[in-house]
């Protein structure tokens, strides 16, 4: 192969990792917004926090794989309380005043995190069995961008088939699009709303640990990638998660490419694209809810 | 009658305070207080669209930016520009961004209207940093000259000195808000709050709804910009961060709350609030913001009026005979 194809696929590939960690944060915030209408602000500083735990984990431990297993469950615990004793509170009250309060989240976990850690970048070594490079074809490649891509589509596999093929998947479903007759039918709406808060923070824990190695720890790290999930969801739709999976999977490549291509005019075509979606078609691509 | 002596009294001595404040208070707390009344402004004009109309606005760093902005540029580029045309140029540069954006806007409410308003900041924010060679990017717009406040053959007052800005600063702001007060108290006015109560009836009623609300919109967003010309004028320096960035669209949304959404005036306590708070933790720890969105989270859950609301609460309670403001709802 030329090397000018080379550095197309491996560019390709690198936005493909990319847009699957993309789209485990999208798929947590999605969820959560599909079926309880939050507009989750604090989403990303979700995935900073797993990603700062995982750090410190694999720091004191000196085993990744723990950081990656324990990181997002603390996480996912942290989203359940913030759910049980914040949110649910006003739920009553609408949904602004739910986006206010995870707004009041996003700067707590930002400022406590700085107060932790620091502000300055920390650097999550990859264990020895994911570094170095895999050969496909006559093309080498970092193994830690492929174990994301696995790491994403497992997920996903695992999400799909308990949402389309469980009982509890399909009350899941049943309460993105109508929650009030759900709740009607008998269901705890309540713990449900709890159970898929969490998971969906649990997501964006997975998606931070992962992402540690990649994009090393800061407290920036949540600004880019939060709003680039927020994009995601938009436009594949609130709730719709085969939706957040093209989109992210366009999104990471739109990244890659136009980084090579149009530097400037990326992430500026990226929010227009968006912009437009929002004003003629609320309920994005893929979706039901506005 | 009575009431209105009060009120004359209690009016006076603000002014008295304002005009001597500089005086009692050294340079510190005179820029401090300058910092507090643009920021008031601000919140004043994002709360005629969360308040009144009954949108959030997530993204109102858009218009304050673009004053900035707009000010900053016309200044630096157009020599022997005087104080007042440049300060214009700022808050309506605000108003023509609300009027190119207001026919995608009024499209929307609830929470796609907060999501458009994120998208458009953020979009802004990525521009003003990728087009380095108008905005320099990160590192900004700075060392653009500060015109004098001419009156050609009466006088001439140099702006460079702080103190003369606070007085000119003070009285745009007061201005400006007077203007807003005095726009919602209109029958135009009433018309907004009556979209935020009731949309379909007010359709019904034969008003134009996007049209009003577009107006609103350019209200807001022109008094954004005046704020955004005037922070322009008083820093000597816009670059992204502090001016486009999101905390500076969550500013005035935390300000509105803490002080009350629910009265005209409570963005202005808002302000001094959260002024006053940063100042004070400043003091054991640097991590300011930790305390702000703490003292944001609880105001949201349990005091949905904010501090204007208690106090007109304790106000109704203790004091017989003195109308309420009418209870806010914050179902928006």
């Amino acid at each position: 192969m030329s090397p000018t194809t080379v550095l197309y696929i491996s560019q390709g590939i690198h936005g493909f990792a990319y847009g699957m960690l993309l789209f485990l944060l999208a798929s947590g915030l999605t969820m959560i917004f599909g079926m309880m209408g939050i507009l989750n602000i604090a989403h990303a500083s979700f995935f900073m926090l797993s990603a700062y735990l995982s750090y410190t984990i694999a720091h004191l431990t000196n085993n990744f794989w723990l950081g990656l297993l324990i990181a997002p469950v603390i996480t996912a615990i942290c989203g359940a309380m913030v759910e049980r004793f914040l949110l649910r509170k006003v739920h009553g009250r609408g949904h602004l005043a739910e986006l206010l309060v995870t707004v009041g989240i996003m700067m707590v976990i930002l400022e406590g995190v700085k107060a932790g850690w620091g502000t300055e970048s920390l650097v999550v070594k990859i264990p020895p069995s994911l570094s170095g490079l895999i050969r496909i074809g006559g093309l080498s490649y970092p193994v830690y961008r492929i174990f994301i891509i696995v790491l994403a589509l497992a997920v996903f596999g695992v999400m799909g088939a308990v949402l389309y093929r469980t009982r509890l998947g399909m009350v899941v479903r049943a309460a993105v699009s109508d929650p009030d007759m759900v709740n009607a039918l008998g269901i705890n709406t309540s713990l449900l709303f709890m159970g898929v808060f969490a998971f969906g923070t649990w997501l964006a824990g997975v998606a931070g640990a992962a992402a540690g190695p990649l994009l090393t720890v800061f407290p920036g790290m949540a600004d880019q990638m939060g709003m680039d999930a927020f994009v995601v969801v938009v436009v594949g739709g609130l709730g719709s998660l085969p939706g957040a999976f093209i989109v992210a999977l366009f999104l990471g490549e739109l990244n890659a490419y136009g980084i090579q291509f149009l530097p400037r005019l990326a992430p500026v075509l990226m929010f227009v694209f968006m912009a437009l979606v929002l004003s003629f078609k609320p309920k994005g691509l893929f979706g039901e809810r506005e | 009658m009575r009431r209105n002596l009060q009120l004359w009294a209690l009016s006076l001595a603000g002014l008295a305070v304002v005009v001597f404040y500089p005086h009692l208070f050294g340079i510190y707390y005179t820029n401090f207080f300058v910092k507090f009344a643009i920021f008031a402004l601000y919140a004043v004009s994002l709360n005629l669209l969360l308040g009144y109309m009954g949108v959030l606005s997530f993204g109102h760093a858009i218009f304050f930016g673009t004053g900035a902005y707009a000010t900053a540029l016309a200044l630096t580029h157009i020599s022997g520009l005087p104080l007042i045309p440049a300060l214009f140029v700022g808050g309506l540069s605000g108003g023509l961004l609300a009027t190119i954006l207001s026919p995608l806007l009024v499209r929307v409410s609830g929470t796609a209207f907060a999501m458009l308003t994120l998208a458009f900041g953020q979009l802004l924010f990525v521009f003003a940093l990728k087009f380095r060679n108008i905005t320099g990017g990160e590192d900004g717009i700075g060392g653009f000259p500060i015109p004098s406040l001419n009156i050609p053959g009466i006088v001439s007052i140099d702006m460079l000195d702080q103190r003369n800005f606070y007085y000119f600063a003070i009285t745009v702001i007061m201005i400006s808000i007077w203007a807003m007060w005095f726009y919602t108290k209109t029958p135009f006015g009433s018309l907004i709050v009556g979209i935020r109560d009731n949309e379909n009836r007010v359709d019904y009623m034969g008003f134009r709804l996007p049209q009003t609300k577009a107006v609103n919109l350019i209200v807001s967003g022109t008094f954004a910009g005046t704020a955004g010309g005037l922070y322009a004028l008083f820093q000597n320096l816009v670059s992204t961060v502090g001016i486009l960035d999101i905390h500076t669209s969550l500013y005035p949304i935390m300000m509105a709350y803490i002080g009350g959404i629910g009265n005209f005036f409570g963005p202005i306590l808002g302000s001094a609030i959260l002024h006053i708070l940063e100042d004070v933790t400043f003091r054991f720890t640097e991590r300011v913001d930790l305390i702000t969105g703490l003292v944001f989270i609880l105001v949201v859950m349990f005091a949905p009026s904010g501090v204007a609301g208690i106090l007109s609460g304790i106000r109704e309670r203790y004091v017989s005979g003195a109308a309420g403001q009418p209870a806010m709802e914050d179902e928006i």
